[in-house]
């Protein structure tokens, strides 16, 4: 297959001037400065294929935007190499950059006080884009991403979701085959976060552009990205499907059932329980040692049982566990 | 030529942005002809009183001072980029100047053209420059008036290289404004006076450190001949215009030597 990402090793070290306390230990700082270096990435390797939609997840601080930045060429690792499309990002920076696109979530391209229009006409001169090219891509992405009736509005009158698809837009117009959306969601209503995945799942399936997504949202991932990279103090802590992520460490499941007396039920091996009001008990277990079906049939044999449900952990819960206690 | 059109691109932009606030675009290019013309005016008044300094006549030192004018005029225009820098680099919007392909000095330079205060700074110089070029003893001959334009270009490149290296700093220190101030704002303030009249340490600042002897003295002892010359290498006046291209190539080297140290901030 064609890799679009190829990076081995990826490190980055901050030097961070560290300053005592107390005025006279800022005024010896000043003459003899301490530093500390803090590793903000300390060994990250991976493979990006031409087509994919990877998601890039971690908590504050993880070490993704960093790794985004190192990838977009705009950080340089302290060590490690990065190979995308072919080339070095920062030595060949021009000839990188023109093939990439990035999307900040925090950080707008527009021009706060001048119309979208005229942001999107100065990028068609800064890209070199041919007039008729331009044209039709800007028609295909104001009927798709709903701009028709703010375009022609200065940025600072848009809502945040507004702003957000013209700054997609804005990234988009020369084409680049691949695409780094960093938080692009972050701050938005359901509705506009729901149109903003439909744009991203649109670009990777139907125009075949490689994209790189970040969030803190788990519905982004599910529903744009196949593939998942979790990353956790500037390392990488998974790297494969998003369905993988649930059968590696998503196999705890919760039977909850409520029965028409209260019960008692003997201990079972693998399973543990707890006792909720209105006769119910629900039981935790790890599918890969315990049965749904086993656990099912021992209760409706020995109890009078009014209702049961299943629940798997969602992938929320997952990374929020893989957060709180790693892996 | 394909850059120009796109210089005029950004240009339009930027003066589109202005007018978004009509009443403030006026009153820059306003202000800062104002309060520049007050600095002028008190000198004017204070040579009135005194006649000469150091055999530099009143229109003499009025053609010294012209030239950080007009410089700084035309500087303006082509380097506000440049002087704003390290607000880019402390909110780290010069990511996305990194993600463009387009050369990053350039873009720093199209995207704040700043053609109002331009317009307030460069007339005042102009007019100055012209009141006092005719009343001084100076024959515009064809070579005169070719050393004068690279001198004047050159004493754009000193002060954009002065700029350059400030931004190449605030990759490092992020906030250079205080440098600044106590390298150029206050160099410059000696700068509009000969600098034959100065302390031995303060020739030094201005020749070989913050180098605005190369923007104005140089280049005006070159057209006026005083005497005070003699106690400086007749050198200097002949490769004034040159130093201003030279530093700005220096400055250059070192600003992609410190590009690696852009540490790009929040998220």
């Amino acid at each position: 297959m064609d890799t679009v990402i190829e990076c081995s090793a990826l490190k980055k070290e901050f030097k961070i001037n560290k300053r005592p306390k107390g005025f006279l230990g800022h005024m010896a700082n000043l003459i003899v400065p301490k530093f500390e270096y803090k590793q903000a990435v300390s060994d990250i390797s991976f493979r990006i294929n031409r087509g994919d939609a990877v998601g890039f997840i971690g908590a504050n601080g993880a070490g993704k935007s960093t790794t985004i930045k190192m990838l977009t060429g705009i950080l340089a690792p302290t060590e490690g190499s990065i190979t995308a499309l072919g080339v070095h990002p920062q030595k060949d920076r021009k000839q990188y950059v023109a093939k990439i696109g990035a999307v900040f979530g925090q950080k707008s391209q527009l021009s706060w006080d001048l119309p979208v229009l005229d942001s999107f006409y100065l990028l068609q001169k800064i890209y070199q884009i041919p007039d008729q090219q331009f044209n039709q891509t800007l028609e295909q992405f104001t009927d798709i991403l709903d701009m028709s009736g703010f375009i022609e509005q200065p940025v600072r009158q848009l809502s945040l979701g507004q702003r957000m698809r013209a700054d997609i837009a804005a990234s988009l117009l020369h084409k680049p085959e691949l695409v780094f959306f960093d938080e692009p969601t972050i701050g938005l209503d359901v509705v506009a976060k729901e149109k903003i995945r439909e744009f991203v799942r649109y670009l990777n399936r139907e125009m075949q552009v490689t994209v790189i997504f970040t969030t803190h949202d788990m519905q982004d991932i599910e529903q744009v990205c196949q593939r998942l990279i979790i990353i956790d103090k500037g390392r990488k802590l998974y790297d494969g499907t998003v369905e993988g992520i649930k059968s590696t460490f998503g196999n705890e499941k919760k039977l909850i059932v409520q029965f028409e007396s209260p019960a008692c039920v003997y201990s079972i091996p693998g399973v543990s329980q707890k006792l909720k009001p209105n006769h119910v008990i629900e039981f935790s277990f790890s599918s890969d040692q315990v049965a749904v079906k086993d656990l099912v049939q021992a209760l409706l044999a020995e109890h009078a049982v009014l209702d049961i449900s299943i629940t798997e952990q969602g992938i929320e819960q997952i990374i929020r566990e893989i957060y709180e206690k790693g892996i | 030529m394909e850059w120009l059109s796109l210089f005029k691109h950004y240009s339009v932009l930027t003066i589109k942005e202005r007018f978004q606030y009509k009443l403030n675009a006026i009153l820059v290019s306003l202000a800062v002809f104002l309060r520049e013309g007050a600095t002028i005016a008190v000198i004017y008044f204070m040579l009135l009183r005194f006649g000469s300094i150091n055999g530099w006549e009143m229109y003499e030192l009025l053609f010294l001072y012209s030239y950080i004018f007009f410089t700084y005029g035309l500087f303006i225009l082509f380097f506000t980029g440049l002087r704003d820098f390290e607000g880019l680099v402390r909110i780290g919007s010069f990511d996305r100047y990194l993600l463009r392909p387009r050369g990053l000095i350039f873009q720093i330079i199209v995207a704040k053209v700043d053609w109002f205060a331009a317009i307030g700074h460069g007339s005042l110089g102009l007019l100055l420059f012209l009141y006092s070029a005719f009343q001084v003893n100076v024959s515009w001959s064809a070579i005169n008036i070719t050393y004068c334009a690279l001198a004047i270009i050159g004493g754009v490149l000193i002060q954009a290289a002065i700029f350059l290296l400030m931004a190449s700093l605030s990759f490092t220190f992020i906030s250079v404004s205080n440098l600044r101030q106590i390298l150029y704002w206050n160099t410059r303030k000696f700068a509009g006076y000969p600098i034959s009249i100065f302390h031995a340490s303060i020739k030094i600042l201005l020749i070989y450190i913050v180098p605005f002897a190369f923007v104005n003295y140089f280049p005006s002892q070159f057209l006026l001949h005083k005497t005070d010359m003699a106690e400086f290498p007749a050198l200097y006046m002949y490769i004034a215009p040159a130093v201003g291209f030279a530093l700005f190539g220096l400055a250059m080297l070192y600003w992609r030597y410190s590009l690696q140290f852009y540490k790009s901030t929040g998220n």
